[in-house]
């Protein structure tokens, strides 16, 4: 026992000198000599072909396992993508509910799988200077229908916000051919009908409309709002904010891009952040809102719209069909409720938001791998292909679904999928493997919209007629003004949120708001921004 | 013997005490046992508190139906009883030498028991070392790296020096070599506190996930803990911002349903384990 | 106090104050060489053997990581760090004023845990004693544990509903005529909701440990006491207390050493801006930074800086208690 120990802890030291030595290699250049590379690969790859392995390959996998459709190896997905292309993918499953702690661990340990899927935007920063991971950037060219449908859609400042400091990205995101939103202010509309109101379009008449509301009720509080843990406001700031030309709750950056002075300010110090507070104390203060709404749990939130105290909630789709109305079924059977477009305030008719969603991060051994070529080209066809996002969500036509002349997609009538054929006995993710999180998403607004039900279509169409807001110019840090930038950015955003709700909550008069900036500068909100402003600046230089 | 009058109301008190750390700590768990049974719509809106509201067990049918689900309940039992076996055994061992105080270089015994309270390793030098061990999806990345709780080590330490002594030196006079004197005097004396050792590292183990987590690649090696967590996660919406995740997100009683599923085979070994504390205490047994 | 040391072991004389069952601590065995002590009790360290070659694989050897606290670590990298940054991370948190609030939180919140919920399981375990009937005791001490197996998450959803302001408690306020208090935007109250839900969390289990240690107590020494005219208030101060003493001392001083590591993941459920100036901890102060998954340098630091601080806290703990009652972890 005491012998083999010992033998294995001197693996476990070698072992660690081995990923050390590996983090030393990192750093020599790749050279760009694909042809060692290229075994499997097709020759004639290009936009719209189907990619076909000349050879059977296998490639190991980063898998995401959803609770709601657990992996299994049966899958009409698995047999179907090999017979497709060629490819065996070997999955390793991690539980959807730490992925993160587990990728970065494994990526941290040099024991990564070479796809490694369900990456958000900024999740691939950390890894980015160890040399872990592969510069996709710099493998456009293998990937056609992803170039494709940045050009085709406009979206390289999309893209460019995920430059780093060296200039090219790491990460191969989803990208959405338009601005999605889904969160908005769900409305009791049978109190609507009965108070003789119409759906509110602006801030100022949802105000009219609590207003009114609170005259019908004058006992209670006729909003009460919820996903405010562990961000406070989080959904409400958020989709609120760009009304305002600010942002906030989930969407809170210190640093807001200032278009027209080409130059980013500080977010909590701007005319529109301090309009929208003034705002909702507003709402606060005459008894509109209610002030447990940004410390409540959700479940409290949910509590009081069911038994009635409150009529005005924030919402998305599957929420409102999932919850707020089974919810309410079950104690005020008369209430109805729409989640209504997106209210405008000053901005006017405007929407925020991007374009890419979560995606692809490759590890860097993959690079070295004879199959290499082949591999970009097998995930450009799954993720970026129309053909491929088509069977990745709906599967296989005359199995799963059928698709008609117009373009429109329907279910198998024994497959469900969203509820859209609640009969059904199969299930297109649990029984099929597909619409399956870690390989369908983004793609053309008719593929996204396919599986809306109508009233969601409906939001959506007004939703699509506004204007979308420009994205932030990218402003990546070298290491030493990242460490810095962290130890200024988490106080600073402390203090705005602190005195965010103690404004609206009317803890503090909004007559303070100076001397809330001067406090803000104490804790260097002008060596911060200073900080951002440079960044950008050498950033925008160096790529001219 | 006499029953002083303070004593009488000493008890009364007592027992109104008793009473309400009862009602106190109780309620909440009948509260998850009724949500866990209730429908969804009464529970998101308040309307549960002891008594289930549209009774049904759709949420146990649906988790209990799953195979994975059993497949990790058997991990779960599997991994529990080795790691406590092998905790027991570790901590019993050291525990018995620490708390010999004519032994020399005991000080540094305790010392290095003690400083790894305080100074771990990171993450992934743990992960590399289990890795480079060959542990990887076996139970002893879960039973070895976790063998010995150094609470649970100074307190059976503390334990064991409050024993009497009399009995282990007339063994020794008698010839009993030092294996034989924990094996037969000192054991046998220790059994409510093996028993609440043995509590402790089962429900640590029982209740534990991360270390599977990491060292288990494949979801059958999973104990149930991992699966459960999961289902939550699944069931609050975390992560599924995707359209095509936007499926079955419901099932407000699923946590009520996880709790009471993970601590229902607690309570059920629980009395077996309380016979050692209850025959065990001395006061009790003095008749008032 | 004590009887000048005799080699027997006390025999069951309740004296006034004396722990019956510690052997008699005042004459220190003689030192012996190194060979006469492996000669004599050879086979007691053999028992120390598996457990030693497990602290030395699983506990120190992955130490060698904590030098990322003072080297550049990149995720992906090198695991020990790519190249010496010296004290750069020492000193980066000495130098941020938010983290000596939040240090001093974590302090204050640990007292106040350590001073509530450590006596409270003595103080229960007592009561429990003292039930007469067995069945009534067994049931009282198995719904005491239930809390510990409740999740944090409801624990916390519980504790947010009882003190809403249409909550339990605000009803009772309201009850006497007061108004209702918004308690959880409130951060004076912060501190007295974390320690009340701790408390009620652990307290139950808290207990098994001193039932066990109870059932060592000779129960001659009762029989002893009763002769000497002992009530049962002197009984407890006088038997069962000394008693359990050495259980005591180790939970002490053991917690002690740990209260700086508060629950993370309730104070994350419980606060929110509003509380940050009570509520915020160490831990949650860096989840915020992020710095629990990209900064792994920085933490590392500031675990270190834990980690010496909890130590000395031991340390001087175990000499106090050493001086002061004679018992102690060494």
């Amino acid at each position: 026992m005491a012998t083999r120990s010992r033998r294995r802890v001197a693996a476990f030291a070698a072992a660690l000198l081995a990923v050390s030595l590996a983090g030393c290699t990192g750093d020599e250049p790749t050279s760009d000599d694909l042809s060692g590379n290229r075994v499997g690969a097709m020759a004639d790859y290009g936009v719209n072909s189907q990619f076909k392995a000349t050879e059977a390959l296998n490639f190991s996998i980063l898998y995401n396992n959803h609770p709601n459709y657990p992996l299994k190896n049966e899958w009409l997905f698995w047999s179907e993508l090999t017979a497709r292309t060629g490819v065996t993918l070997t999955p390793t499953a991690v539980p959807l509910s730490d992925y993160e702690q587990k990728r970065s661990l494994l990526i941290g340990a040099g024991d990564a799988p070479l796809i490694i899927p369900k990456t958000y935007p900024g999740q691939e920063t950390p890894f980015v200077a160890s040399g872990s991971i592969l510069p996709v950037s710099d493998y456009l060219d293998l990937m056609p229908n992803l170039k494709d449908k940045i050009a085709k859609w406009n979206l390289q400042p999309d893209i460019d916000q995920l430059r780093q400091l060296d200039g090219k990205f790491y990460l191969l995101p989803g990208l959405h051919e338009n601005v999605w939103t889904d969160y908005s202010l769900g409305v009791r509309t049978d109190i609507l009908a009965q108070l003789n109101l119409t759906v509110p379009k602006t801030w100022d008449e949802v105000y009219t409309m609590l207003k009114a509301m609170k005259a019908a009720y004058p006992n209670q509080y006729p909003m009460s709002d919820r996903w405010s843990k562990p961000t406070p406001g989080g959904s409400l700031f958020n989709y609120m904010s760009q009304a305002f030309s600010t942002n906030g709750g989930w969407g809170y950056r210190n640093d807001y891009w200032d278009a027209s002075a080409k130059k980013f300010v500080f977010t909590g110090a701007t005319d529109g952040y301090k309009q929208m507070v003034t705002y909702l104390n507003k709402l606060v203060k005459e008894g509109l809102l209610d002030p447990e709404s940004f410390t409540q749990d959700d479940d409290t939130a949910i509590q009081k719209l069911a038994t009635g105290k409150s009529f005005v909630i924030s919402a998305n789709a599957q929420e409102l069909v999932n919850k707020y109305r089974p919810t309410m079924a079950a104690t005020q059977p008369k209430a109805t409720m729409v989640k209504i477009p997106q209210p405008t305030g000053p901005a006017g008719e405007v929407k925020a938001g991007s374009r890419l969603e979560n995606g692809v991060m490759i590890s860097k051994k993959a690079r070295e791998s004879k199959n290499f070529v082949a591999m970009m080209q097998f995930i450009d066809w799954l993720y970026y292909s129309d053909a491929g996002q088509e069977f990745a969500k709906w599967g296989v036509p005359g199995t799963t679904y059928s698709k008609d002349a117009s373009g429109k997609f329907t279910l198998a009538p024994d497959v469900d999928y969203v509820k859209l054929n609640p009969t059904a006995t199969k299930h297109l993710q649990k029984d099929f493997g597909f619409g399956n999180g870690v390989f369908a998403y983004g793609g053309t607004t008719q593929l996204l919209q396919s599986t809306f039900s109508a009233e969601e279509l409906e939001y959506q169409k007004a939703m699509d007629a506004r204007k979308i807001l420009p994205v932030p110019p990218p402003h990546p840090y070298e290491d030493a003004e990242a460490e810095q930038a962290t130890l200024w950015e988490t106080p600073l955003k402390d203090h705005v949120a602190q005195m965010t709700l103690k404004f609206i909550l009317g803890q503090r008069d909004l007559s303070e708001w100076d001397a809330y900036v001067a406090e803000l500068k104490a804790k260097n909100m002008d060596a911060y921004i200073e900080l951002v402003n440079k960044a950008y600046d050498r950033f925008a230089k160096q790529r001219g | 013997m006499q029953v002083t009058r303070g004593y009488r109301v000493f008890q009364a008190v007592n027992a109104v005490v008793l009473t309400l750390v009862v009602i106190v700590t109780l309620y909440p768990f009948v509260n998850v046992v009724a949500r866990s049974l209730s429908q969804e719509a009464y529970i998101r809106a308040g309307q549960v508190s002891l008594v289930p509201r549209g009774f049904n067990l759709h949420t146990y049918k649906l988790v209990m139906a799953d195979e994975m689900f059993w497949a990790n309940y058997r991990n779960t039992v599997f991994y529990t009883v080795v790691a406590t076996a092998v905790a027991i055994t570790l901590t019993t061992c050291y525990a018995y030498v620490l708390s010999k105080k004519q032994l020399r270089g005991r000080s540094a015994l305790v010392g290095i028991a003690v400083f790894t309270m305080f100074f771990s390793g990171g993450l992934i030098p743990n992960y590399i070392l289990v890795t480079s061990l060959g542990l990887k999806n076996s139970v002893w990345a879960i039973a070895l790296p976790n063998a010995i709780s150094v609470f649970n080590l100074l307190v059976m330490k503390a334990f064991f020096e409050s024993m009497p002594t009399e009995l282990e030196e007339a063994a020794a006079v008698d010839g009993l070599d030092t294996y034989r004197i924990l094996w037969r005097i000192v054991l046998p004396l220790s059994k409510a506190m093996i028993a609440t050792m043995v509590l402790f590292y089962a429900v640590a183990f029982w209740n534990s996930w991360f270390s599977a987590f990491l060292y288990m690649d494949q979801s059958d090696l999973f104990p149930v803990t991992v699966y459960l967590r999961n289902l939550i996660a699944g069931a609050t919406g975390a992560g599924s911002v995707g359209a095509a995740d936007a499926d079955l997100q419901t099932a407000a009683n699923i946590q009520a349903v996880t709790i009471v599923l993970t601590v229902v085979p607690i309570l059920l070994v629980y009395p077996f384990v309380q016979r050692y504390f209850v025959s065990g205490v001395m006061l009790g047994a003095v008749k008032g | 106090m004590s009887v000048p040391g005799t080699l027997d072991p006390p025999r069951s004389t309740p004296e006034v104050g004396k722990p019956p069952p510690i052997p008699a601590p005042p004459l220190r065995p003689r030192r012996l060489t190194w060979r006469r002590a492996l000669r004599r009790d050879w086979q007691l360290y053999s028992l120390a053997v598996l457990p030693l070659l497990f602290f030395a694989v699983f506990r120190y050897l992955p130490m060698i990581g904590n030098v990322i606290a003072f080297r550049k670590f990149q995720p992906g990298g090198n695991p020990l760090g790519e190249y010496w940054v010296g004290l750069r991370y020492v000193e980066m948190f000495l130098n941020d004023p938010t983290f000596w609030n939040v240090f001093t939180n974590t302090l204050i919140l640990g007292v106040l845990s350590l001073v509530v919920c450590f006596p409270l399981p003595i103080v229960l375990a007592l009561l429990f004693n003292e039930l007469t009937s067995r069945r009534l005791k067994r049931f009282v001490q198995s719904v005491s544990y239930l809390p510990h197996f409740l999740s944090v998450v409801i624990v916390a959803a519980m504790v947010m509903q009882l003190l809403s302001v249409d909550g339990t408690v605000n009803q009772v306020v309201r009850a006497f005529g007061g108004d209702p208090i918004p308690f959880l935007q409130q951060p004076e109250w912060f501190r007295t909701i974390y320690v009340s839900s701790e408390a009620w969390q652990t307290v139950g289990w808290g207990t098994i440990l001193y039932l066990a240690a109870l059932t060592t107590i000779d129960s001659d020494l009762y029989e002893a006491a009763r002769i000497d005219g002992a009530g049962r208030w002197r009984q407890t101060w006088h038997v069962t207390l000394p008693g359990i003493r050495p259980t005591m001392i180790t939970l002490l001083i053991l917690n002690i050493g740990t209260f700086m590591a508060v629950g993370f993941e309730k104070i994350l459920l419980l606060y929110n801006p509003l509380t940050y100036p009570t509520g915020d901890v160490i831990s949650t102060y860096l989840f915020r930074m992020g710095v629990l998954s990209n900064s792994f340098s920085y933490a590392a630091a500031i675990g270190l800086f834990e980690a010496v601080i909890g130590l000395t806290l031991v340390l001087a703990a175990n000499l106090i208690a050493r001086r002061a009652v004679g018992t102690s972890l060494w």
